[in-house]
């Protein structure tokens, strides 16, 4: 894996860069300095088979899920890349060595530049797509650390903040393009995208994959309407923009352009996109970069233009435009790194950026202002400098388009109009620095920087003339190898010759160079104009307008939807299950009412539904009147009680009334502690909405109801019905499923009784409440009252009620009846008791403590069950047997029968362990009359 | 009944269910004689790794099904209830300062805890509807009295009432859409209901509406909007060492209920809730990621964050494609490991009087304790879902799903919500390094263990992002062993 060790190699020097500096700053610099160097040297083995034009992919399988292998691959435009990330980036550490102060942290900023490093070689080193847009990523998180390497600066850290942003969200829609290209390729590796060009073009989601490749691509490299990051990214330290904004970070867009140039371009998309935004780009950036008084301001434009050109190169689609490019992304990124050194070593030696202040340097720095002036002019277009050969290749591309469009002349003119501004910015790096007077009020003396600082820029300028003078020479070869990956296939002949004879292109050169030098003449009112325009230009307002829009729109969701209020949520829950609901029934476009025959309609039925309805509606109508509505519920739950009976159903319906006796009487004790009346404590819109949206949830569950009953369904009844006497020995059948069918189930719910009526008792145990002494009306309560006469009555009436409990638990087995009913019946027996007699009376003749009896009854069913496994039958099988008992008879006995007891005595228990406590608490609280505070 | 035609049912696919009922049940009653409050907590942990050992030992690529069909043991269920231990075991172990400083460390804690893992375990080895729903509610009854833990805080009694409340409909709802089912294809077993659903169903009305209730009930559980109103509130009132835990290990066994539901149960279906799912996800997206940029208490925004990943999760799901329900389970794995770092560092950097719950607490992170803000930056940088964080995979792996089964659009928007996403996992990272501390220092609790869990913690993000493939391989066997 020689290739993924050349990434490797800066993560593993990151962490040594950052370690080293614990034993003095330098060493970080000569760390890094290795670490490039030792990349640099086990990438050039691979060189000389590159050049003769093969391609090398390694690969190790580390994702097969995904489709990732970790894969590398080295071609032509790849070792073109890695070269200039490399090489350059080795003059950068040394650059930074001498850039950097004292107070800056060396270790941390050679980390991230080394970090930087890798997630560069990485782009381009990457055979599979997926693993491209990783390092793509990479590079985002590493350039944000690096811009705002000063953190301590406003501007570091916004800038750094809305490079992230931009780059890092074009780079998603990046991977979104490329999961399109991995669908529509069949795979993410390079090899099978980049032979597969005309499937990819003849897809029908060529168009969206494209657009989403492109903004990441254009981000990027901001483009038009994206630049706007790149001008705020300039508050990092200068060897971090001459790295970033020369060979790496901004060209990592228009690398990926060329990457898959023979997999996309060719298209009327691809050409439209790509010549609008690079074209506009081009123009704006060379626009502004003449108005900016900021020195790093004013190459931050230019770089903004040159990778607007390169992007328009690329657009053209043509054999000789892709060369073109590729040619001046050389050119490119050795000239503006050495500009940017340069404005580096004005910077640091003035302690100012500002032209306005920096003038006539030339006699300070000479050395320095040569090195300038050349790499200025190589930026313009000058003859015998680099920058000059690939502009003229751009223009003559230009001529050749325009010559097939409509309107071809204004791409000429603007082509034209962006020379003359790049030679008019040009002009001005050189003039306003170096000459123009002196220095207006500089916070230090310039002069010459260290020796070694120097090198850097000299290196990179020589190479400036080597190319300019000699390309044929120098570059051919890297350039030949580059353009053969780039398209896949012969590279068009191509001239490097400075002479070309007199054509179009040098015409055009002609004019700009000339243009030029008039617009810097005529700069000074053109100046006034641009401060007026200052700002209103500035795609960054429509970045803070987007920031903004979004924060109002995350406001408006968190006020709308995060609100405390318990009833706002319920209210939302319901109405989003409704809307729900609704969704269901129009979509299952079936009709609603089903096949099933309806019942006939009697009038006892019907005047039983008109009493539970005029209950319902009074019980809504009157619920703020707490006891008239609990009264009114206990009226609904007895109509309900009626409705069992008519569906034969006489258990159902003894349990519903006594149960329903039990829980009134529960909550009338409940009721005594709260207030008579519900305060109304929302408005009348409220409540309306809150009326509606009950409608609705009970309208649909009506309907509901409606929809499944009028369908015919199969009933598991009737299995129950022929199975109960021949497999539990009862006749009532309700009675069977509880004790014996479903015994389990009835176990778990004692359980779950006996727990709660424990739970209760403990919550109630020594618990005192204030209770009111007055009602609503101001008028004091009434003192407990038990008359005589009802007193006896009622005590007479217990052993009756007693009995009858007994007969109900006995029967239950083959007549409505059982346990639970007994044990409701028993209850309320003893409620009466408590009624007439008062609870410290009646408390006194019970049993204190009736844990036991829950208990036992407990015991007593589980016993039952646990009888079985004596018998080598499963828990809880049940038997039963006839016995003959003399004088009565022959009677049945079921072991179902001893599980109902057990039934009995926890629903005895647990009822009256609650309304016992919940009424000791009543009297606890209630206030004693005289005579009984005397006794 | 006389009848002998019970067979005893084979015990051995629910041991480790067994293990962790009985053991909860010991940890209860020895809270109540024990002196030591150190026992519950021991107890807890030798329990979940007992459980984690009887999981491992009977783990294997077959599927065994016991108690009559009704609870299934397969190769999904082994590796989700593996990870809910994991998660019981982190959460048992960073809430052990945090618990004794507020005179919570007790064994009622524990207890709830186990009950409430046991839930989640009975939720994820279902194959019935009754035993989904029994799972549930014991996960969500012990959930509720978690909440309301702290008696005597207003904030956490009034969330547990909200979750109870609310919760308590959700259930209705769920079990309004069982019977629907029921009454529509006459079984309750999820196997058989896809058989009955496969031959035909009587009426399309019926199955419509019982889906759109089932469907609300798990975008209730899950935290999906529009059914996750209780999710900020729940994760803001409730003491942070329950939020980590609910945070968490549900999170599974709700992806568990999904699969088990929505997949083996009503898979032929699939073009009917495919669309409800999709609504969800986009609201999930939509209003996790908005509401969360507002938020100043890093509770309820992780709570938020919470339901856009659901959202993720349910795009997932939603593609009914074999890749897709994989890259779900390795999303929902990897969302589990990163939620319990996130939540755990919220407790470790709270102590007695105070807890670190405010973004402002954060502020100058880096400059006190390096160590700890860089594991939470690797934690939050890793939900944004930014690479080479584990985060991103399963970010990645949906994406892919969506696009091979052709949800383009939705893939789009979920790129653009976690864009917008990415600000406020960021605004955490900013506020770590870029800003300055207050004045007042912030101490992390003392506690060792926590500190060297969270370590580990956010290193297993870092080396999951780097080294995807094993947890990745081993999401998709679980998945094709149990789908099959």
């Amino acid at each position: 894996m020689s290739l993924g060790l050349v990434v490797l190699i800066p993560y593993l020097g990151a962490v040594l860069a950052a370690w080293v500096a614990r034993f003095g700053r330098l060493h970080s610099a000569w760390v890094a300095a290795l670490v490039a160097g030792l990349a640099l040297a086990w990438l050039l083995p691979h060189a000389p088979t590159t050049f003769a034009g093969a391609t090398v992919v390694q690969r190790l399988a580390w994702l097969p899920a995904v489709g990732l292998d970790l894969a590398f691959r080295l071609d032509g435009l790849a070792l073109l890349f890695a070269l200039l990330i490399l090489g350059i980036g080795l003059l950068i550490i040394l650059y930074a060595r001498y850039y950097l102060s004292e107070r800056d942290s060396m270790g941390r900023f050679y980390a991230y530049l080394l970090l930087f490093m890798g997630a560069m070689l990485g782009i381009v080193l990457s055979e599979n797509l997926i693993q491209l847009f990783l390092f793509w990523e990479l590079t985002s998180l590493a350039s944000f650390l690096l811009i705002s390497y000063w953190q301590g600066r406003e501007e570091a850290r916004n800038g750094a903040r809305m490079a992230l942003a931009v780059t890092g969200a074009g780079g998603l829609a990046m991977l979104g393009g490329f999961l399109l290209l991995g669908e529509i390729a069949g795979s993410y590796e390079l090899s099978v995208i980049l032979a597969s060009g005309d499937a990819i073009r003849a897809h029908p989601l060529y168009v969206p994959m494209l657009v989403l490749v492109l903004l990441g691509a254009l981000t990027k490299s901001a483009q038009f309407p994206f630049h706007f990051w790149l001008p705020h990214a300039m508050a990092a330290p200068t060897p971090v923009s001459a790295y970033l904004h020369s060979a790496t970070m901004v060209k990592a867009g228009v690398f990926l352009l060329a990457r898959l140039f023979p997999a996309l371009s060719g298209t009327p998309e691809w050409a439209w996109l790509l010549i609008l935004a690079g074209g506009f780009t081009l123009l704006l950036g060379a626009f502004f970069a003449l108005f900016k008084h900021d020195l790093k301001g004013l190459l931050a434009y230019s770089t903004i233009s040159h990778l607007g050109l390169i992007t328009l190169l690329f657009g053209m689609g043509t054999g000789l435009a892709a060369v073109a490019g590729v040619f001046h992304i050389i050119n490119h990124a050795i000239f503006k790194a050495g500009l940017f050194m340069a404005a580096g070593i004005i910077d640091h030696e003035c302690g100012t950026r500002d032209m306005r202040r920096i003038n006539g340097l030339w006699k300070y720095m000479p050395h320095t202002a040569t090195l300038a002036m050349v790499a200025a002019a190589s930026m313009a277009g000058v003859p015998l400098f680099n920058g000059f050969l690939s502009k003229e290749m751009f223009f003559a591309e230009s001529v050749h388009l325009s010559a097939g469009l409509t309107h071809g002349w204004l791409l000429l003119v603007a082509v034209v109009l962006a020379g003359v501004f790049a030679v008019a910015y040009s002009l001005r790096f050189i003039h306003d620095v170096f000459f123009n007077g002196e220095p207006v009020d500089l916070p230090r003396t310039p002069h010459e920087p260290p020796r070694w600082m120097k090198v850097p820029v000299e290196v990179l300028v020589a190479l400036c003339l080597l190319v300019g003078i000699l390309p044929a020479v120098t570059v051919e070869p890297v350039l030949a190898m580059a353009a053969a990956s780039v398209l896949q296939g012969p590279v068009p002949p191509h001239d490097l010759a400075l002479w070309h004879g007199f054509n179009p292109a040098l015409l055009m050169s002609i004019l700009a160079l000339a243009g030029g030098l008039l617009l810097y003449a005529a700069r000074k009112p053109l100046f006034v104009l641009a401060d007026r325009w200052q700002g209103r230009l500035d795609a960054r307002a429509l970045y803070q307008r987007l920031l903004q829009g979004l924060f109002a729109l995350a406001g408006g969701v968190t006020r709308a939807l995060d609100i405390g209020s318990l009833q706002r949520l319920i209210a939302l829950f319901v109405a989003s299950a409704v809307l729900l609901g609704a969704a269901g029934f129009l979509g299952g476009e079936a009709p609603l009412t089903g096949g099933r025959a309806l019942l006939p309609v009697d009038g006892v039925s019907l005047l039983a539904t008109l009493g539970l309805l005029a209950a319902s509606l009074g019980a809504v109508a009157l619920h703020r009147r707490r006891l008239a509505a609990l009264i009114l519920t206990g009226a609904v739950g007895l109509v309900v009680s009626l409705v069992f009976i008519k569906f034969s159903a006489p258990d159902l319906a003894l349990t519903q009334l006594s149960v329903e006796v039990v829980t009134v009487v529960l909550l009338l004790l409940a009721l005594y502690f709260l207030p008579q009346r519900t305060p109304a404590e929302s408005g009348l819109a409220r409540r309306g909405r809150d009326a509606l949206l009950a409608l609705a949830a009970g309208g649909g569950a009506a309907a509901l109801a409606w929809a499944v009953l009028t369908r015919p369904y199969e009933s598991i009844a009737p299995y129950f019905l022929a199975q109960s006497v021949p497999e539990g020995g009862g006749r009532n059948v309700v009675n069977v499923i509880l004790v014996d069918f479903r015994g389990f189930d009835t176990l778990g719910e004692i359980t779950v009784l006996a727990l709660a009526g424990l739970g209760i008792y403990a919550m109630l145990e020594r618990l005192q409440l204030p209770g009111p002494d007055r009602d609503a009306e101001g008028r004091p309560w009434d003192w407990d009252t038990h008359p005589a006469i009802m007193a006896s009555l009622t005590r007479l009436l217990l052993p009756l009620a007693l009995l009858t409990s007994v007969f109900i638990l006995l029967r239950g087995h083959n007549l409505p009846g059982g346990g639970f009913i007994a044990g409701l019946v028993t209850a309320v027996a003893l409620i009466m008791q408590y009624l007439a007699n008062g609870a410290a009376w009646t408390h006194a003749r019970l049993p204190p403590n009736l844990h036991p009896v829950i208990g036992w009854g407990l015991a007593v069913a589980t016993g039952t069950g646990l009888a079985s496994w004596a018998y080598d039958h499963p828990f809880l099988t049940s038997t039963f047997g006839h016995f003959d008992w003399p004088l009565v008879g022959e009677f049945e006995l079921a072991s179902a029968m001893v599980f109902d007891l057990g039934v009995y005595l926890v629903v005895v228990g647990s009822t009256l362990l609650i309304l016992i406590y919940l009424g000791l608490m009543h009297g606890a609280s209630h206030v004693l009359r005289p005579d009984e505070e005397a006794r | 009944m006389q009848a002998t035609n019970f067979p005893m049912p084979d015990l051995l696919p629910a041991l480790p269910e067994i293990v962790v009922l009985v053991m909860a049940c010991v940890v209860l009653l020895v809270e109540v004689y024990s002196k030591s409050r150190a026992a519950g907590y021991v107890l807890t942990l030798l329990t979940l790794l007992a459980a984690a050992g009887v999981t491992t030992f009977t783990a294997g690529p077959d599927t065994a099904y016991t108690f009559s069909g009704m609870f299934v043991d397969d190769a999904m269920a082994d590796l989700l209830k593996l990870m809910t231990y994991l998660a019981g075991i982190a959460a048992v172990i960073y809430s052990r300062q945090y618990l004794a400083d507020r005179d919570m460390f007790r064994g009622e804690y524990f207890a709830l805890l186990l009950f409430a893992v046991l839930g989640m375990m009975v939720m994820i080895s279902a194959s019935h509807f009754l035993t989904l729903y029994l799972g549930l509610e014991l996960l969500s009854l012990a959930l509720y009295a978690m909440v309301a833990l702290q008696r005597d805080s207003a904030t956490a009694v009034e969330a547990a009432m909200k979750y109870f409340v609310l919760g308590a409909l959700a259930s209705g709802l769920l079990l309004y859409g069982m019977s629907m089912l029921y009454g529509l294809t006459g079984t309750l077993e999820l196997a058989k209901m896809a058989e009955a659903l496969n031959a035909g169903v009587k009426s399309e009305l019926v199955l419509a509406f019982g889906l759109v209730f089932l469907v609300a009930g798990l975008g209730f559980k899950l935290g999906a909007a529009p059914f996750h109103m209780w999710v900020p509130d729940v994760y803001h009132g409730a003491p942070t060492a329950v939020t980590l835990f609910i945070g968490s290990a549900p999170k599974l066994a709700a992806f568990a209920f999904a699969i088990r539901l929505l997949v083996d149960g009503l898979q032929p279906a699939h073009g009917d809730w495919q669309q409800m799912l999709a609504v969800m996800a986009v609201l999930s997206l939509a209003i996790g990621n908005l509401a969360a940029i507002m938020q100043t208490n890093i509770k309820r925004m992780l709570a938020y964050s919470t339901i856009s990943h659901m959202g993720f999760l349910l795009l997932g799901v939603l593609t009914g494609t074999f890749a897709g329900y994989s890259s779900a389970l390795f999303y929902v794995v990897t969302y589990v490991i990163m939620s319990l770092g996130a939540f755990g560092m919220v407790l470790h950097l709270s102590r007695a009087g105070f807890e670190a719950e405010n973004l402002d607490d954060y502020r100058g992170l880096n400059a006190r304790h390096p160590w700890l803000a860089g594991v939470m930056g690797i934690l939050m940088l890793s939900m944004a879902g930014l690479p080479p964080f584990v985060g991103f995979y399963a970010k990645l792996t949906i994406l892919q799903a969506l696009v091979g089964s052709g949800w383009l659009w939705l893939a789009v928007l979920a790129v653009l919500f976690s864009l917008i996403g990415a600000y406020y996992y960021l605004r955490v990272v900013k506020l770590m390094y870029f800003d300055t501390p207050h004045a007042e220092a912030m101490a992390p609790a003392p506690a060792g263990d926590a500190r060297l869990l969270l370590s580990i913690n956010g290193l297993a993000v870092l080396v999951l992002g780097i080294l995807p493939q094993p947890l990745m391989a081993l999401c998709a066997y679980a998945m094709q062993a149990s789908l099959q």
